[in-house]
């Protein structure tokens, strides 16, 4: 288990870093395209919109792994330490449900659903479908951090918790 | 407003309460109210495609840039020369040092979209300078925390780009502009609160520095302000987005501090290039959720029923527009500001454009609303950066704190009642 979670880390944050460096790439291409080139690109923007839609999922993924998303962690901050392991394992279990229902089962079928009716992007003419892809895929990796958790938390390690600000 | 509101509202404050991450609170409320009337298959592709198609969005592009030049830039070289400008022009007045912390907090923000970076990279410089000179630290930390809240307001901002979004389409060109006014306001007040606290302190002033220093220190931040010029000329000026603009003051901050002050390393750039997507997906993930959870709202025409509640409860549109404030104030110490804005812009700016406000005044009202929670216990995202470098409990800083929230409450106020403070200057720009 240990010797995954350390590829999946590996493998995300390259990931993220890649995708980062190219929808930065991507950007400046279409201002460059447009005002040095005076031709403006077609396919920039909607590419970078799609970039996003995966930095948005896979990030969220990394985020969950790094324990920094928002909460309201009052409540850890007052509770005994073994309260404190029950609630965490309780929001483990609640982030696996969700993982499960919304990304993983609503995900898929929403993908499967944009293969099968052959919905085209405009630009890039590339099957939606596999755009959506990326709700399932970080669907499992959410599901298998949360299993790692759990794991940790039965062995009575506690989570760090540093939720950071966004503005 | 019924059962479903009931149930949607039980079940995200209990998740809340129980420190689950709020963008999952808000997701998984919105799915069990889903399946109360609705079978799972539907229910959760519904919530997958609207987080899908809330991500969809070239303006949200531009938040990972700004995200990311912010972090550039808080890395030293900038910020410094933005601070060393500022203590030239101002470092000679009584409480000098406070001064120049609001206006170098208000310089990094009008160059960069985040209250967070420009708490760490002016105070990490400012913090050990005026515990030096003999200030109080927990002053100096309450000082910074509020200040830094001005970048919030000066463009670029990303909470304004968010709010663009949350509210379905204010020009982010025109809500820019719109901040300059209630910025530089904010700032103002704080400096005069400063001002006074340091007299009655009685806290060394600095020497005048000659003027051919004052001219040298200037021209030196000179390269760094003239970011305002590419990123908001060129915005106003409609020669590129709001996301290009962001994706060119990425390149001009690498240009800076790689290039020029040699103060960031190449080999620092993945990590900061990591950082800056996992902030952003933070963020992304909450608009995800909040686009299901908006979809939700309006299918049982809960905004609608909520308007017609709050519009009910009084005649005078005065007393409505306190009432939200007071309101805001209150989510505000709780929430951060992303999440806030997400969730509260649908159910408010319909109240206040009834009463008349333009959705731009009121991003603006809301925003600095907001700032005075991101700077107020328990939840603070900039209070607890600054309490860090000033090696000071929240508790101590939340004294010196309240002249700075009575000073921009006061600026809350105007904005709130004087529409021409938010509008003047994108009407005049014809935006």
């Amino acid at each position: 288990m240990q010797l995954l979670i350390k590829y999946v880390d590996k493998l995300l944050s390259t990931a993220l870093t890649t995708v980062m460096a190219a929808i930065l790439l991507v950007v400046s291409w279409q201002v460059i395209s447009r005002y040095l080139l005076k031709d403006p690109s077609s396919v920039t923007e909607e590419l970078a919109r799609f970039l996003l839609i995966w930095i948005g999922m896979l990030g969220a993924v990394y985020a969950y792994r790094t324990n920094s998303h928002l909460g309201l962690n009052l409540l850890l901050e007052k509770i005994s330490l073994k309260a404190k392991r029950l609630v965490l394992i309780l929001i483990q279990l609640l982030v696996i449900g969700f993982s499960a229902i919304v990304l993983v089962f609503g995900g898929s079928e929403l993908m499967q659903l944009s293969l099968e009716l052959q919905q085209i992007s405009a630009a890039l003419s590339v099957n939606m479908g596999l755009i959506y892809a990326v709700m399932p895929i970080s669907g499992v990796l959410l599901i298998v951090y949360s299993i790692a958790n759990l794991l940790a938390l039965f062995k009575g390690e506690l989570l760090d918790i540093h939720t950071q600000g966004t503005v | 407003m019924g059962f479903t509101a009931f149930v949607l509202l039980l079940v995200f404050f209990v998740l809340l309460i129980l420190s689950v991450p709020i963008s999952f609170s808000i997701g998984i409320a919105t799915l069990i109210t889903m399946l109360m009337s609705m079978d799972l298959t539907p229910a959760a592709t519904t919530i997958a495609q609207r987080m899908a198609g809330g991500l969809d969005s070239f303006a949200l592009l531009a938040i990972p840039f700004f995200v990311l030049s912010g972090l550039i830039m808080g890395q030293g070289g900038i910020a410094k020369r933005l601070i060393e400008c500022a203590m030239a022009l101002i470092g000679a007045l009584p409480g000098g040092l406070a001064l120049v912390n609001v206006v170098s907090c208000m310089l990094f923000g009008a160059i960069s979209g985040s209250a967070v970076a420009a708490t760490s990279a002016i105070g990490s410089f400012m913090l050990p300078e005026m515990k030096k000179q003999g200030y109080d630290p927990n002053f100096s930390a309450a000082v910074t925390a509020a200040a830094s809240t001005t970048g919030l307001l000066i463009p670029p901002s990303n909470i304004l780009i968010i709010y663009a979004i949350a509210s379905g389409g204010v020009s982010i060109a025109a809500l820019f502009m719109a901040g300059y006014l209630p910025g530089i306001m904010v700032g103002l007040a704080l400096m005069v609160v400063c001002y006074i606290y340091a007299k009655r302190k009685g806290y060394p002033t600095a020497a005048c520095l000659p003027l051919k220093l004052v001219f040298s220190k200037v021209l030196a931040a000179m390269p760094s302000l003239f970011l305002i010029f590419i990123v908001i000329g060129g915005i106003i000026g409609g020669i590129f987005t709001a996301t290009e603009a962001g994706a060119i003051a990425v390149f001009y901050a690498m240009l800076l501090s790689m290039g020029v002050y040699r103060e960031v390393k190449v080999t620092e750039l993945p990590a900061l290039l990591l950082k800056s997507a996992e902030t952003t997906a933070i963020v992304l993930l909450l608009i995800g959720a909040t686009t299901a959870m908006s979809w939700l709202l309006s299918f049982e025409n809960i905004p609608q029923t909520f308007s017609d509640f709050l519009l009910g409860l009084s005649e005078n549109p005065i007393v409505i527009l306190l009432l939200i404030n007071l309101v805001l104030i209150l989510v505000g110490a709780f929430l951060d500001m992303t999440p806030a804005v997400l969730i509260f812009t649908p159910i408010f700016l319909p109240v206040a454009m009834q009463l008349g406000m333009s959705p731009l005044q009121f991003g603006i009202m809301m925003i600095l609303n907001l700032s005075i929670g991101l700077c107020s216990p328990p939840v603070g995202a900039v209070l607890f950066v600054t309490c860090a470098i000033a090696k000071t409990k929240l508790e101590n800083i939340i004294k010196p704190l309240l002249p700075l929230y009575f000073s921009m409450f006061v600026v809350l106020m105007l904005v709130t009642y004087v529409p021409w403070i938010s509008e003047a200057f994108p009407r005049w720009l014809g935006l």
